[in-house]
């Protein structure tokens, strides 16, 4: 989940901090960038997978750097941030979207981190003014929220909540919040505004979305502490008989395995790295600041690495027989793990999360009732894995893999009819095929209640009869006038010739001793 | 390529497919266009239920006055003959194949939850099927049309109404559908969460605006009434919304008496629409935009499909196949504006907004699908023109199990593959598939993290577990709720017993580089044994007992044993041992896997040996009691069977005991030196599987890692899992490396 972070770099910013203890003049910029440092820390320390952008706005706004992960870049512009003229929110926000889709398109979940002192601007152009209009606006020049992607809005004030509910500022925030489906938050500072209650602010932001998901796979008895990155979001079903959000178990156990051809690129919800980690009792929930000894670490790494590791076996595996792992990730909820390798041909193993529910895959069926194969009284594989047991095949067939019929078109009318004709031209070697396209024409036509189409083909049965040449097989002539009998007393309704699952057969001649029986 | 199989009738194809092509009045209703940002999050929205009302009063049985022609006479056998009048189907005909239609597409895309109700309408009104699930497909809804026929012309048009039918819409959308009543039952408390709404198609002549008001006040009333009986009633349920759509068909040539109207809402509860069709090709087109507006549909129009005529082997033309889907394959489409970029054509069926894909032609090794896609939406499919030629012959290409990638057109003509069209299980999906950059490009490689430097995992057994514990659908039936677990939990049960002993590393393990040991080890983790099992088993302890006494090799690992590694009969020994740890985690199984613990038992205990083993052993035992303790302390979170049970099999195998840890001794010398950094190592499997998790394990010997802060010794700098191999020539003398990733013996 990539993030922008949309710092205001308008003149308010620079306003000093009135500090009692302290005799060095703060701006509010300051705090901000304080607080900001703190993040993109944090972010390189324990989150750097994250793709980060930073956006400084003022009435105009700039990309100052595009997303990346190279997060001494992102702390260089920061520390380089000028300061500008009046605040001017939406076409931010509209710069936001533009950079956001350019890159990511419109599927990817984004977080956008919005840091402002609070002061939205005056007249036109300030958050109150285009709040005012949001009506009757023309449509390329709405508003930009909601944006087009999934987004995450997380509004960090430099300023604390008395303070925004004295003007309308709170008010206009939390609408912008509404406005983008309510997804997202607003935090304000702390008491006085100092360093410390910045980084409290911002302390939040990280444990609330930028904490590392910890997570045990297990398979068996075999298990890893892993990461699992990015952070799986929680999931709405329905919005109306289950309204709480699901989230994924820090358990991910594995329930079997399947062939990739078999689970055969299914749907997902999001991708997610595992990554295996080393639970490290001593260093873990140590806020910023206390930055390990690198050579420590290296060496901590070394040592981890030469530790065997059931990921890196199990991907090992998964990668070389094309398999991938079914998880549980919740009470009717799972996932799969498999091999993702990338252009460089580094792989990595990776969980894909389906949809919520008991049966995410039709054709693997409910996961529930997916056993062992020991449980199967022979294997489903096959002895030679030549058989599979997937996908499993709908009870009722689909009407393209099903020979239906459909005369909404003359044309579709017509080719069955002419199917008729000319298998009708080569009896008796047809009789079979004859005799299965009439009954799939008399079927519909009964059901259509089409009873003159029936008189009509009877008619041209009746004709083809007469037309047939003197080198024709004695039984052609029967079994067309048999038809065509038939097909006419279907086309009275009465219930003794028009019962649907009738089937006309052909008639019974035997010309084997010469002589014309069956009459 | 497609190649059309058994092509005979190509001519006759070839000569209908130019068609007369119709100019359509209907227009896209502005819903169309406005696509949701969210999907549908509700499953009992008002498309959960559709009561169809079909008018079955002798009026419908009037010609609709589109003729067709069925006697195609071709020009050798044509002179001279008199073709065949053409034949005109009737309203009723026109009503009944458009409804099935809207069904056949509905049921292609949604097979499941959206369900219909067929209701005739004459004197009385006639149920042709239920709202269950399994009464849900077109052929059970022909089968029963059939039986109803077509409208009596002679019957009293006084006592013939659409009324009846409407009313029984009404009723119908009261009762309860499976789907309803499993949500009621599982939410209990808030069972009133589960909506009940539904929408009623009403197919019919009607005689004037009059006539159609009579009709909505009609179902308005009638729910109200309804709701009024459901509100006591345990098997019904009040209708919270209900939206009627007429469709007032007229003959061909005729003026409509009655005018078309957009949605209204006639109460609170009710809304209501009016279109006005022409019986024929223009009735069908609006049910086929009412399909798609009714269930957020969507149409593709795949492009320059190469197909081959078999009468022209050496050429090939293109063709279009149109197809309809969740309208959610294209939100990348319409997020991105798109849409029109993307192209929308407007062929023989009219002004028809459709998004047109490329066929790319599949590499003819991608039969299998053995590719792993990152697909974000996958979404059934139903052609527009199901009978059509290029549609089966597209459908057929499909359900072979061939998938097809297909490119958005782009203006800037870059390539973009942006779905797959792909059938699984003889179904058809229009697979969605990630066109933008990822967020996880990029990432460390696995060999660069937690145990990525370990070379010699058991990659190659491993895999061969995860194909002994593939997955299989069961059946469901009555006598696997019966047995307890569902199927799922049993795979992890599986899962569960056939880890209890698992080395990660070649190095660590003797006996799975051993094939003669491979039938007892395939069979011990089975949930029980058979007497045949269990003799197979012995059999195996006794080959070992043979190899034994030949004095026979043993692929121990060399990797940090000092000297020429362990003598054969210490060998020997760490195998046992290794065998009884295996065997031992199994025990509480069976008697039977007991007994095969016992033969191991009884089997390895040679008189010469036994003396020093004591010896040792005594030794050993004190050791082994302490870290006995250790563990369970360190377990205590595990359960208290499991422990119990191990400590019964601990127990059982105690005099063997002292010798069992000797595992993770192995495979150096008998007598114990440099202990620290022996313990540290992950050999505990055995008894891990108890009351020591990996986890555990892990960190303490992170722990001591880091507690031993000292000049390091070269050999270990450079050593792989904390063992430097020593006399690395020798290695070649013996014949054996064991650093692969293989079996040695395999």
């Amino acid at each position: 989940m990539p993030t922008v972070v949309l710092m205001d770099a308008s003149l308010s910013m620079t306003r000093p901090v009135s500090l009692e203890q302290c005799s060095e003049e703060l701006q509010r910029k300051n705090l901000a960038v304080a607080g900001l440092t703190m993040l993109f820390e944090h972010m390189a320390n324990n989150y750097r997978l994250e793709f980060t952008s930073l956006v400084a706005f003022s009435s105009l706004w700039e990309l100052l750097v595009p997303f990346t992960r190279d997060y001494n870049t992102l702390q260089e512009a920061l520390s380089n941030l000028e300061d500008y003229d009046k605040t001017c929110l939406e076409s931010a926000l509209h710069g936001v979207s533009n950079v956001v889709q350019q890159e990511w398109g419109h599927a990817c979940p984004t977080q956008v981190v919005l840091v402002t002192d609070g002061s939205l601007g005056i007249g036109k152009g300030s958050l109150r003014h285009s709040l005012q209009t949001l009506k009757g606006r023309p449509e390329d020049k709405k508003f930009p929220l909601p944006f087009p992607f999934p987004a995450k809005l997380f509004i960090m004030c430099i300023a604390n909540a008395e303070e925004l509910q004295m003007t309308d500022t709170m008010h206009n925030l939390e609408q912008l919040l509404q406005l983008n489906g309510g997804d997202g938050q607003i935090f304000t500072m702390e008491g006085q505004l100092c360093l410390k209650s910045v980084q409290s602010m911002f302390g939040r932001l990280i444990d609330e979305v930028y904490s590392p998901f910890p997570a045990v796979l297990r398979c068996g008895n075999l298990a890893s502490d892993v990461q699992v990155f990015p952070r799986p979001e929680p999931v709405f079903l329905d919005e109306e008989i289950d309204p709480m959000p699901r989230h994924i178990l820090t358990d991910l156990e594995i329930v079997g395995f399947i062939e990739i051809g078999d689970i055969s690129s299914p749907p997902v919800m999001s991708r997610h790295l595992v990554l295996p980690i080393v639970v490290n009792k001593e260093v873990d929930d140590v806020g910023p600041g206390t930055t390990e000894e690198p050579e420590e670490e290296t060496s901590a790494n070394q040592q981890a690495g030469k530790v065997p590791n059931f990921c890196v076996l199990l991907h090992g595996s998964l990668k070389v027989e094309g398999m991938v792992a079914l998880v549980q990730l919740g009470p009717e909820w799972y996932g799969m793990l498999y091999s993702q390798a990338d252009s460089k041909k580094k792989s990595n193993l990776m969980m894909s999360l389906f949809e919520p529910g008991p049966e995410p895959l039709p054709w693997l069926g409910k996961v529930s009732q997916l056993g062992p194969i020991s449980d199967a009284a022979e294997n489903p594989y096959g002895e030679d894995d030549s058989k599979s047991p997937f996908p499993l095949q709908p009870k009722i067939k689909r009407s393209y893999a099903q020979n239906v019929t459909v005369w909404i078109k003359a044309s579709g009318l017509q080719t069955d009819v002419q199917k008729i004709l000319r298998n009708a031209r080569k009896l008796p070697e047809k009789t079979q095929t004859f005799y299965k396209e009439l009954n799939r024409l008399r079927k519909a036509a009964l059901a259509f209640g089409f009873w003159e189409l029936l008189k009509g083909v009877a008619e041209l049965l009746e004709r083809e009869c007469t037309l047939l040449p003197d080198t024709a097989h004695p039984d052609a002539a029967f079994q067309l006038s048999h038809a065509a009998k038939q097909l006419k007393l279907a086309s009275t309704g009465d219930s003794q010739y028009a019962a649907f699952d009738q089937n006309i057969n052909p008639m019974h001649t035997d010309f084997s001793g010469g002589g014309a029986a069956g009459m | 390529m497609i190649v059309i199989g058994k092509c005979y009738y190509f001519i006759c194809w070839l000569l209908l497919t130019s068609g007369p092509v119709g100019v359509l009045e209907e227009i896209w209703s502005p819903e169309k266009n406005s696509h949701r940002a969210e999907p549908e999050m509700k499953m009992f929205s008002v498309s959960h239920k559709t009561a169809f009302v079909v008018d079955h009063c002798p009026y419908m049985a009037e010609s609709s006055r589109q003729q067709v022609e069925c006697d195609v006479l071709t020009k050798s056998r044509g002179q001279g003959m008199i073709p065949l009048a053409p034949v005109s189907k009737s309203l009723w005909t026109c009503a009944v194949e458009c409804s099935m239609e809207y069904c056949r597409i509905l049921y292609d895309v949604y097979p499941l939850k959206k369900l219909i109700n067929y209701i005739v309408s004459d004197s009385e009104f006639h149920i042709l099927n239920s709202w269950r699930q399994e009464d849900q497909s077109t052929h059970e809804l022909m089968s029963a049309l059939a039986a109803v026929g077509p409208p009596n012309p002679q019957e009293d048009p006084e006592c013939c109404s659409v009324l009846h039918g409407l009313v029984a819409a009404v009723e119908s959308l009261c009762k309860i559908t499976e789907y309803q009543h499993e949500a009621r039952t599982t939410l209990m408390d808030t069972a009133d969460r589960v909506a009940n709404r539904g929408r009623i198609i009403c197919l019919t002549n009607a005689k004037s605006d009059t006539h159609v008001r009579m009709l909505e006040d009609c179902v308005q009333e009638t729910i109200l009434e309804q709701n009024k009986m459901a509100a006591g009633s345990d098997r019904l349920m009040s209708i919270q919304q209900c939206e009627l759509v007429l469709v007032h068909i007229f003959p061909q040539g005729e003026d409509t008496l009655v005018s078309d109207r957009p949605k209204k809402e006639v109460s609170s509860l009710l809304t209501s629409e009016v279109h006005s069709v022409r019986a024929g090709r223009h009735l069908a087109t609006k049910l086929n935009i009412l399909v798609q507006q009714h269930f957020d549909l969507a149409s593709t129009t795949i492009t320059n499909i190469p197909m081959k005529e078999e009468q022209h082997a050496n050429t090939s033309a293109n063709y279009d196949v149109e197809l309809l889907h969740h309208r959610d394959a294209h939100l990348e489409f319409f997020k991105s504006g798109d849409l029109h970029m993307a192209g929308s054509t407007s062929r023989d069926s009219g002004l028809k907004e459709t998004v047109t894909l490329k066929w790319c032609t599949p590499r003819t090794n991608s039969v299998g699908g053995s590719e792993l896609h990152y697909c974000t939406g996958a979404y059934r499919i139903s052609p527009t023109d199901v009978n059509s030629r290029p549609s089966s012959c597209l459908t057929n290409f499909l359900l072979n199990g061939r998938s097809v990638l297909l490119e958005q057109p782009r203006k800037s003509g870059s390539k973009v593959i942006s779905h797959m069209l792909s059938s699984h299980g003889g179904e058809i999906f229009l697979h969605v598939l990630n066109s933008t950059r990822s967020t996880l490009e990029d990432p460390p490689s696995i060999s660069e993290g937690c145990g990525g430097r370990v070379t010699d995992y058991r990659i190659t057994d491993f895999g061969e577990f995860m194909r002994e514990n593939r997955l299989t659908p069961v059946p469901e039936s009555p006598d696997t709720e019966a047995s307890g677990k569902p199927p799922a939990e049993r795979a992890k049960a599986q899962l569960e017993r056939y880890t209890r002993y698992w080395p990660m590393i070649i190095s660590q393990t003797t006996i799975f580089n051993m094939q003669a040991v491979v039938p007892l080890a395939n069979l011990i983790v089975k949930e029980s044994l058979s007497e045949e099992d269990l003799l197979t088993c012995q059999k195996t302890v006794y080959n070992l007992v043979d190899m034994e006494r030949k004095n026979d090799p043993l692929p121990i690992s060399t990797v940090g044993s000092r000297g020429k590694g362990p003598k054969r009969d210490e060998q020997y020994r760490i195998m046992w041992n290794e065998l009884e740890t295996l065997v031992k985690t199994h025990v509480a199984g069976s008697e039977r896997h007991q007994r095969v613990l016992d033969c191991i038992i009884a089997c390895r205990s040679k008189p010469p040996e036994e003396e020093e083993r004591k010896k040792r052993g005594r030794k050993r035992e004190d050791k082994e009691d302490k870290a006995e303790k250790s563990i369970n302390k360190d377990s205590e979170d595990k359960s208290w069977q499991e422990s119990e049970r191990l400590k019964g099999a601990l127990e059982r195998g105690k005099e063997e005991q002292g010798e069992s840890e000797v595992i993770k001794d192995s495979p150096d010398s008998p007598e114990p030196l440099n202990k620290k950094p022996r313990l540290d190592e992950i050999q505990l499997p055995e008894k891990a599987k108890g009351p020591v998790s990996l986890l555990t394990m892990w960190t303490n010997r992170i722990t001591v890692a880091n507690s031993r802060k000292h000049q390091e010794f070269a050999g270990r700098i450079s050593s792989v899992n904390n063992k430097a191999e020593l006399y690395q020539h020798l290695k070649d003398e013996n014949g054996m490396d064991l650093h692969e990733n293989g079996k040695a013996t395999r």
